[in-house]
């Protein structure tokens, strides 16, 4: 509560009926980390970026963004969900355009245009200005998905399991993209990114958090200090690496285990 | 039991025992050649075809029959195609204005309502009463309140038409997905830009819809109220035919509205698959 940069995450609760969601989370996220929430289906893992997004409001408990309480969405936290975060009507420069024109409201609309180029050429997605969402692959739609984050220019990016639904050879290319587009930001961008993916919250993050499941809570907190500037499968094979991944392993299983097993 | 174990080994091959009556699933269908689809399609018609030459050949009604011989009907649909192509312009002054108002303010006043718990709370009990009240019981009244038939054939097929549109445009904004309820929300989007920019295209298909159940009551109207008083037009070419007993002229006219008719709801249909191409 001293930390007023940031995200404050105080005591917070969020239940559908009865049976809560997430219990009591208590996290802060200093500005500028790269914090990946891993955890079992049914650990909230989802539900508490949308509380973050300011799509739902927690059911007790308070959450804040540099010390102003989020309230509702607000384009300081931009989102990437899972496979849904264009308009399928509009262009992809329109879609991007769109979060510009939200953003700046006051810039004329030829730097605009310039500005949503840009965009997707950050992203490696020039040659699909003018597609349509329907016209491009998975992979393509989540460039034009982060492009889209970055449009809205937000210091805090919200990723729900963004690459879930991708190949391994896709999945691989846009984690370095989302990489270079962290490690290049001033100031740096602080990122909340949702995955069950042991290795690619391993690989990505220099925060991990693991929620347990029934209901949601934080199990661990890690602190990950990988290079990575060495090649990702040396990355991979180091025994650092494997010690992390067995050790993640380990918490995950023990907390599934924890609802087979009676009380 | 031995029959049971019968029964078990004749399911393990499947084939040996529905071979004569495979399910579709089991031998995938191989799709029907070009030939054959035009065949099927055009079997209803050679069938209805047939019968109408045999009827007209065996039930000669004296020089003035009631049902006129294909040829007979032909000959008097090419005489009469100047007569009803004033008719289709006459027609279409009333038809355009009415289907084009009922579609704006159907749409308008739908997105809002459909948007808007508020609205719906006071529009939806009065559509409930409204909307099943049948138009055409309209046309005497709209015929003598307002100054020109024209204006009151334009109105009941506005009527007629805004209905569909409407609870369309409304169900559609009221089943807009969450996921673009979502994203509106991120990027900021509200009032007038968020139902012009997300709601209005997500409810395209349901507007789509209405507008076809619209368009097929707006001829109904239009025909049924030029009966009453029009001086030209589809509707009237036919009842003006049918007082003279001129069955020919009358059966042609009524060919000739179905193909109108028809067209217009294959240009819809055109207008609709080219603004939902995104649909995938």
């Amino acid at each position: 509560m001293t930390v007023s940069t940031g995200l404050q995450i105080d005591s917070v609760s969020f239940s559908y009926a009865v049976d809560p969601v997430l219990e009591s989370i208590h996290l802060a996220i200093p500005q500028g980390q790269f914090v990946c929430l891993v955890g079992a289906s049914g650990s909230g893992k989802s539900t508490l970026l949308r509380l973050i997004a300011g799509l739902q409001p927690p059911t007790t408990g308070r959450l804040a963004w540099n010390g102003q309480a989020i309230a509702g969405p607000g384009l300081e936290r931009g989102i990437v969900f899972q496979d849904y975060s264009l308009f399928p009507w509009m262009s992809v420069v329109d879609n991007i355009e769109i979060a510009i024109a939200k953003a700046k409201p006051e810039q004329p609309r030829h730097e605009r245009r310039e500005e949503a180029h840009d965009c997707l050429r950050h992203v490696g997605l020039e040659s699909a200005i003018g597609k349509y969402p329907f016209e491009l692959s998975g992979g393509m739609r989540q460039r034009a998905a982060i492009a889209r984050a970055l449009a809205l220019g937000s210091p805090l990016l919200l990723l729900d399991e963004p690459f879930g639904a991708l190949d391994p050879i896709n999945r691989a290319r846009l984690q370095d993209v989302l990489l270079e587009i962290w490690e290049t930001s001033v100031p740096r961008k602080t990122i909340v990114f949702v995955t069950h993916d042991v290795d690619e919250a391993l690989y990505l993050g220099n925060r991990l958090i693991i929620l347990g499941a029934t209901p949601g809570r934080v199990i661990a907190d890690l602190q990950l200090e990988f290079s990575r500037t060495q090649d990702r499968r040396d990355l991979f094979e180091s025994p650092s690496f494997q010690i992390k991944r067995e050790k993640v392993a380990e918490i995950l299983a023990e907390d599934t285990l924890r609802l087979l097993l009676p009380a | 039991m031995k029959s049971d174990a019968l029964t078990l080994s004749t399911n393990i091959f499947p084939k040996e025992n529905t071979l004569d009556s495979a399910p579709p699933s089991a031998r995938p269908p191989t799709p029907p050649s070009h030939l054959r689809r035009v065949m099927d399609a055009a079997l209803i018609w050679v069938l209805i075809l047939a019968l109408w030459f045999i009827a007209a050949a065996y039930f000669p009604l004296g020089s003035n029959p009631l049902l006129p011989a294909p040829g007979i009907t032909a000959s008097a649909l090419w005489e009469s195609l100047p007569e009803l192509w004033v008719g289709t312009l006459s027609s279409f002054t009333i038809l355009i204005p009415g289907f084009a108002l009922a579609t704006v303010l159907g749409v308008v006043s739908g997105l809002l309502v459909g948007t808007s718990p508020e609205l719906q709370r006071s529009f939806f009990p009065f559509a409930r009463v409204a909307a099943p009240v049948p138009p055409t019981v309209y046309i005497p009244y709209a015929i003598a309140i307002l100054p020109t038939f024209k204006l009151s054939a334009i109105f009941v097929v506005f009527i007629g038409a805004f209905w569909p549109i409407f609870h369309n445009a409304a169900a559609g904004a009221q089943a807009l997905e969450q996921r673009y309820r979502d994203n509106a929300r991120i990027l900021g989007l509200s009032g007038f830009e968020y139902r012009r920019r997300v709601v209005f295209p997500a409810a395209l298909p349901h507007i789509f819809s209405g507008m076809a159940v619209g368009l097929g009551f707006s001829f109904i109207l239009l025909t049924v109220a030029e009966l009453f008083g029009a001086n030209a037009g589809l509707g009237r070419f036919v009842q003006y035919y049918a007082d003279f007993a001129g069955y020919p002229k009358m059966v042609a006219g009524i060919i000739y509205t179905g193909l109108v008719t028809f067209l217009a709801m294959t240009l819809l249909d055109t207008v609709k698959h080219r603004a939902l191409f995104w649909m995938k």
